[in-house]
């Protein structure tokens, strides 16, 4: 089989994975060899799908021995099958990287044989990247669930990112759909991963000659509607996986029908409202200082449709607002629907040279068309205040004008993580 | 009484000027300053350029406020006339508050100039991706471009870090400026005839599997052209090697 044959068949098998994040690790280009890294990441391409194309995503090979119900590669899935050598794999690496098509490697492949013999493999391609090739763009790998844990060590001084697929939110979803995956396989990788990471950032400060151990961290990600967890219980497990395993991400994935199979749902398509609002609310963990209880709770587990969950939290709490734009902290005006990060870094930036006006709100560039709802400037409010929350989400809904159907609701989705 | 003053068009005349005002100027704030277009009944004092006096502004506003000399060097990329007293009064307010004047976005010349430094650094920031090379039939790389700003040299710097072993040329097809970068030395010129260099033998092949790994990355049901366009905007496509032929 030729190269292009190859690519084909192992850049279209690795495509569902969502992580393409290119940022976090700052490494400079060895001095007779190729590529660094830059800390905020570069984006190369944009996809048809609009994704943000930053690394040469493939698979090693997609002839694997499991038979998850919902991936692509799946055994008894009658689907060509390719693998690379690992010379292949670095020129083409080297080839589009010279040519700037390319920030780096992702590098993730079906089980072939074992978790070891695969993931030796792999680890075998970065290897050889950086030491014979002394390349020093971007590495992310995946951590074939299984594997030994001097694997994930030594795949770890290679990769700027490692990452382990958690896949599915629960071991009883992973036991129907995935039966040869277990979640022992998975969390503890990711444990390992954690205490490595921790490990050597302590090492490198009192050496700076200490080995780098994955320094743009490890991230996950969950398949999203193949299996019956609700939203709920998706937020608690990613804000565990932030604050037990300090992940840097958790990318969740909209289930796209790969293959038929009578223990998954049927879908119309793949519900990507449902992924967005979960990056929103995955955002509010991490960023705006919610946790996930704010968020959601068992009586009410499913993420609001209509509304961006900060937005669905204000309405719930009356009682917090208004804000008062001229004198709230960063952190509570991080909670006013509608203002994000750079707005509230920008409010708390323009008042220190004087009073903000409902003008200068808006010249600042803060949109106010969701805020107006929730503040005031100065003590003065842009909306006639204490209207019931019932009105405001009529008025969210239909917008301005009276015209202005619900159908008219943004449909645009954009996928959050383009800089994180 | 406002007073106005003139300069002779350059960067390094509106820098020296701006330098001279701020020393000489009780209130800066006051004060216009605009390129002299040598009409008759043109009004104001015209500033002479003087090199040294406008790197010195530069490196002193460097070391007192970092982040807004570096506002100021992606607003010149930009080019951008008529915006000089702006640029004036921010560089004064810079020396006032230091880097917190980038807050002040209530305060128009403020506004005016970071919002053309970000446009700029935007550019700038997306053309580190967005340029392609192509190999040359003598193994050096070549990469044309065309955008808005003049950001080649930034540019360059930002190759001279990452692509350190190989040799390779910017050319910036609009403005007939090229960099070039061979053996650890970078240098800067411009171009006045330029003929399209013969390719490498494979370079059509590899370019052949970076259209085929495009295409086959995209997730067919998530097809949204609307997002890919205002990621990347279609006035970039002309150098794009996955966007050609369509």
């Amino acid at each position: 089989m030729d190269i292009l044959a190859k690519l084909q068949i192992l850049s279209g098998a690795a495509r569902y994975d969502a992580s393409c994040a290119s940022s976090g690790s700052k490494r400079e280009a060895p001095s007779c060899g190729t590529g660094n890294t830059s800390s905020s990441g570069i984006c190369h391409s944009w996809a048809d799908d609009g994704r943000c194309i930053s690394l040469l995503k493939i698979l090693l090979s997609n002839d694997c021995i499991y038979d998850c119900a919902y991936c692509v590669n799946r055994s008894t899935n009658p689907v060509e099958r390719a693998s690379f050598t690992a010379r292949e794999v670095i020129d083409l690496t080297l080839d589009f990287y010279r040519r700037n098509y390319i920030e780096g490697l992702f590098l993730s492949s079906a089980v072939m044989r074992s978790p070891d013999h695969t993931m030796e493999r792999m680890v075998r391609v970065a290897e050889a990247l950086r030491t014979e090739e002394q390349f020093g763009g971007y590495i992310h790998m995946k951590i074939i669930p299984g594997c030994s844990s001097e694997l994930v060590r030594k795949a770890g001084l290679y990769a700027d990112r490692i990452s382990v697929n958690i896949e599915l939110p629960s071991q009883a979803s992973l036991q129907r759909l995935a039966p040869q995956k277990h979640k022992h396989a998975i969390l503890e990788p990711m444990a390992l991963i954690g205490r490595e990471i921790a490990t050597s950032l302590v090492e490198r400060k009192a050496s700076r000659r200490a080995p780098r151990f994955a320094p743009a961290g490890q991230s996950t990600q969950m398949i999203i509607g193949a299996s019956p967890e609700n939203d709920f219980q998706i937020l608690r497990l990613s804000q565990g996986l932030y604050k037990k395993m300090n992940l840097k991400r958790v990318y969740y994935s909209a289930y796209v029908p790969v293959t038929a199979d009578n223990r998954l749902p049927v879908l119309a398509a793949p519900p990507l409202l449902r992924e967005h609002r979960l990056y929103q609310a995955d955002w509010l963990l991490r960023f705006y200082g919610f946790s996930a209880e704010e968020i959601l709770s068992d009586d009410a587990p499913h993420l609001d449709e209509s509304f961006d969950p900060k937005t669905a939290w204000a309405l719930r709490h009356p009682e917090f607002f208004p804000v008062e734009i001229n004198r709230a902290d960063y952190v509570t005006l991080l909670r006013v629907p509608g203002i994000g990060v750079l707005s509230a870094r920008r409010i708390v930036a323009a008042r220190r040279f004087s009073l903000i006006t409902a003008e200068g709100l808006k010249k600042i560039g803060v949109v106010i068309k969701r805020a107006k709802y929730f503040i005031t400037c100065s003590g003065r409010s842009f909306e006639k205040p204490d209207q019931p929350p019932a009105l405001i989400r009529q008025r969210l809904l239909l917008g301005e004008s009276s015209d202005a159907a619900v159908s008219a609701l943004p449909k645009q989705l954009v996928l959050p993580g383009l800089f994180a | 009484m406002m007073n106005n003053y003139l300069y002779d068009g350059t960067a390094d005349g509106l820098l020296s000027a701006i330098a001279w005002i701020l020393e000489e100027e009780p209130d800066p704030e006051k004060v216009t300053i605009r390129e002299r277009m040598d009409t008759l009944f043109e009004e104001g004092f015209t500033i002479g350029t003087d090199a040294t006096q406008a790197e010195s502004l530069f490196f002193r506003l460097k070391q007192y406020a970092p982040d807004a000399a570096h506002t100021l060097y992606s607003f010149m990329l930009a080019e951008k006339e008529g915006m000089e007293t702006s640029l004036l009064h921010y560089v004064s307010l810079a020396f006032k508050h230091g880097d917190k004047v980038k807050g002040y976005l209530t305060h128009p010349a403020v506004r005016d100039i970071v919002n053309v430094s970000k446009k700029a650094g935007r550019e700038l920031h997306r053309m580190k991706g967005l340029l392609r090379f192509e190999k040359l039939q003598d193994g050096a790389y070549l990469a044309k471009m065309e955008p808005d700003f003049n950001i080649i040299h930034p540019l360059a710097y930002h190759f001279s870090c990452r692509l350190r072993a190989q040799h390779w040329f910017l050319y910036d097809v609009k403005r007939r400026t090229a960099a070039r970068w061979n053996n650890g030395s970078l240098q800067f010129g411009t171009i006045e005839q330029f003929t399209t260099p013969a390719l490498s033998e494979d370079e059509k092949k590899v370019q052949a599997l970076w259209q085929a790994f495009f295409k086959t990355i995209a997730i067919p049901d998530r097809k949204n052209p609307r997002l890919q366009k205002s990621n990347m905007p279609m006035k970039y496509w002309k150098y794009l090697v996955e966007k050609q032929g369509e």
